[in-house]
């Protein structure tokens, strides 16, 4: 049985390293030209830094490279693909086909992205042939679409496992250009389809219970892991190039433990509710397999009013541990204090305690963390270490 | 000479805009999606009488499970030798290839259809011509004129697509909250907005209707009749440039932005 890579989003150098910690064979990540322009995205130099760390840890870095160029962008974008070979990126993802010449004069890896919306087996057929290593599937295609496409071909196949969804076919909404003025398959995408609209039938106002809008559910494949690995898929993705440490290290945690129990051991594997329990925890909305297995009625529809549950069980990251006074380093992500009850987990190990010494500092006592970022000091018996996740399990 | 052409709504309309039109440009039924009434091959043979270009949309994603019936189209597409194939799913591409199929194709990836070197890139795949975005500027357009090998589309006139769905959106939240009405406009913001759930998916069009009146370099000019009385769509062909509809030229002199910090 062949293990699928784990590949995970990092939204910088910080998020890189976590996803890589916490147990992702590979990340994507937006330098120029990538379909996140509004994040801060990578310098040339974080992604020579990214790469370099990677590579160190034998994992991959590949580099968005995915929107749809206009002319202007056409003309600058070689000199960005001869740095990103340069500094030996693993892959660009693309879609724009333009770039397919001077990637391959170039010698840099091609996958194709779900911009493509490839769902069958003719268009990968065909891009394969181009020279096209990997193609991350549209997320509308089903199981049976994917075992055919995997059978027709020889290509890799990248399957999205877990985030948010387009409610579109990828790179067929232009909403926000019209009505923002933001160019969404140029990176400006300002999510017009989490808005609320009013509907109409003709002249008079249809009201449901709660707004009209387009959002769907998220995406979680959580319990076909075993069916995805069955299939042959060569990697599985996460989505969320903007999500936090917390949550990139939370999802990708889960998912490692889920493919390497099955992969490790297919006969005895059990789907663990637990892990469930813990995506659903650090997620912004309900998930769902989506069109995996062939349904899309009304259920995949997320009404609520644009209220989306905001996550504040994280409240800080192990910046380093003494081992001789037991005190963990920690910068402050939302608040907390004597008393709390947290879970402090790292890439395979977790302890709970309640917190009943904090230090400002200075090393002097303290009773609260309130401020954002705040460095303080822990006690923590048992050892952690660096880039450790506190979250707080019961609020005292 | 530009090429007066027109996404007809119905073989009637066809006949009656006979005399001002140098093509056809028809949907084809059940593998095209955004337009309301599409067109059989039987259908496709009479528009094809009238003596004027014809080309066929099959511009919907196509699932895997479509591939015989694409398949299949395809070479009954070829059969009538028409001038060409309006497509946005590459699996067209590739079955030209391997059915050695002559009928000329489009690149038509709706938005994505955005400069110069990519319809290079499709010209040098044996695609003949470029259907431009509509959310390009007039200089872009002229670039994309004198810079790509391709002969080039570019709609001037009609509601323009802005968002396919896979999903039924209107039908699910109908279904979801037990009402009983149908639902074919959303508003936001002072606007209203077409909506149309078709056994294909959702589509969302732009609240205006496109209406460029003035000189656009390109080969094919577009005029959309989809959701617009045969009368007014003759009206406008009549004489486009001084149309008495309001004048609307979408992105034509509005280049967006993506960055915005």
């Amino acid at each position: 049985m062949k293990k699928p890579e784990l590949l995970s989003p990092a939204g910088d150098l910080e998020r890189l390293k976590i996803a890589l910690l916490y147990g992702a064979d590979a990340v994507y990540i937006g330098g120029h030209f990538n379909l996140r322009a509004n994040t801060p995205n990578f310098t040339i130099e974080d992604i020579k830094n990214g790469v370099d760390y990677a590579h160190k840890l034998n994992k991959k870095v590949y580099v968005t490279v995915n929107i749809a160029m206009h002319n202007k962008e056409y003309e600058k974008i070689r000199p960005y693909l001869e740095e990103l070979k340069k500094i030996n990126v693993d892959a660009i993802i693309i879609s724009d086909p333009a770039i397919i010449k001077i990637a391959k004069e170039i010698g840099l890896t091609i996958h194709l992205s779900t911009q493509g919306s490839t769902l069958n087996k003719k268009a990968t057929k065909f891009w394969e042939e181009e020279g096209v290593s990997r193609i991350v599937l549209a997320r509308e295609c089903t199981k049976d679409d994917i075992k055919d496409i995997k059978e027709s071909n020889n290509i890799e196949l990248e399957v999205f496992i877990h985030g948010a969804m387009c409610a579109s076919y990828s790179g067929r909404c232009v909403l926000s250009n019209f009505l923002t003025n933001r160019d969404s398959n140029r990176g400006g995408c300002s999510q017009i389809c989490r808005w609320d609209f009013d509907l109409y039938d003709e002249n008079k106002k249809i009201q449901g219970e709660k707004p009209f809008t387009f959002c769907t559910k998220d995406l979680s494949l959580a319990k076909y892991i075993p069916d995805l690995v069955n299939l042959n898929v060569d990697s599985l993705k996460i989505e969320g190039r903007m999500r936090s440490v917390y949550y990139i290290a939370t999802v990708v945690k889960t998912y490692r433990k889920m493919i390497d129990e099955y992969c490790n051991d297919e006969k005895n594997y059990e789907y663990n509710k637990e892990y469930e329990k813990v995506l659903d925890e650090v997620a912004n909305r309900d998930s769902i397999p989506q069109f995996f297995d062939g349904n899309f009625g009304k259920e995949v529809q997320y009404y609520n009013g644009r209220t989306e549950t905001t996550n504040q069980d994280f409240i800080g990251l192990v910046l380093s541990y003494d081992k001789n006074n037991k005190l963990a380093k920690v910068e402050q992500r939302n608040h907390f204090k004597i008393g709390d009850y947290v879970e402090i987990f790292g890439p395979k190990t977790s302890t709970k305690f309640k917190i009943e010494e904090i230090y400002d500092e200075d090393m002097n006592k303290i009773d609260v963390v309130r401020h954002p970022k705040q460095i303080v000091y822990l006690k923590v018996q048992e050892e952690v270490d660096e880039n450790y996740m506190i979250k707080c399990i019961d609020k005292h | 000479m530009k090429k007066i052409s027109v996404i007809i709504s119905s073989i009637k309309q066809a006949i009656d805009i006979k005399d001002i039109v140098d093509a056809y440009l028809l949907p084809i039924k059940d593998l095209s999606i955004n337009y309301s009434n599409t067109f059989s091959i039987s259908e496709i043979k009479e528009v094809q009488k009238l003596g004027k270009e014809v080309y066929v949309f099959i511009n919907k994603n196509i699932h895997n499970g479509e591939v015989d019936v694409l398949e299949n189209t395809l070479k009954e597409i070829e059969k009538l030798n028409i001038n060409g194939i309006i497509f946005y799913d590459i699996a067209i591409v590739e079955l030209k290839k391997e059915l050695n199929l002559k009928t000329d194709l489009v690149w038509h990836q709706e938005h994505l259809t955005t400069n110069y070197e990519a319809a290079n890139y499709w010209y040098d795949k044996g695609v003949k011509y470029t259907y431009l975005s509509s959310e390009l500027t007039k200089r872009e357009i002229e670039e994309i004129k004198e810079k790509a090998k391709c002969q080039t589309f570019v709609n001037v006139f009609g509601y323009i697509p802005m968002f396919t769905s896979r999903r039924h959106l209107v039908t699910n939240y109908i279904e979801t909250f037990d009402l009983n009405e149908k639902g074919n406009k959303i508003y936001k913001e002072g606007k209203y907005y077409n909506i149309n759930d078709s056994k294909n998916g959702t589509t969302v069009y732009s609240d205006y209707i496109l209406n460029i009146k003035e000189d656009i370099d390109a080969d094919y000019l577009v005029f959309n009749s989809n959701m617009i009385e045969e009368e007014k769509i003759k009206e406008v062909l009549k004489d486009y440039k001084n149309n008495n509809l309001k004048k609307e030229t979408g992105f034509l002199y509005q280049e967006t932005i993506y960055k915005v910090k």
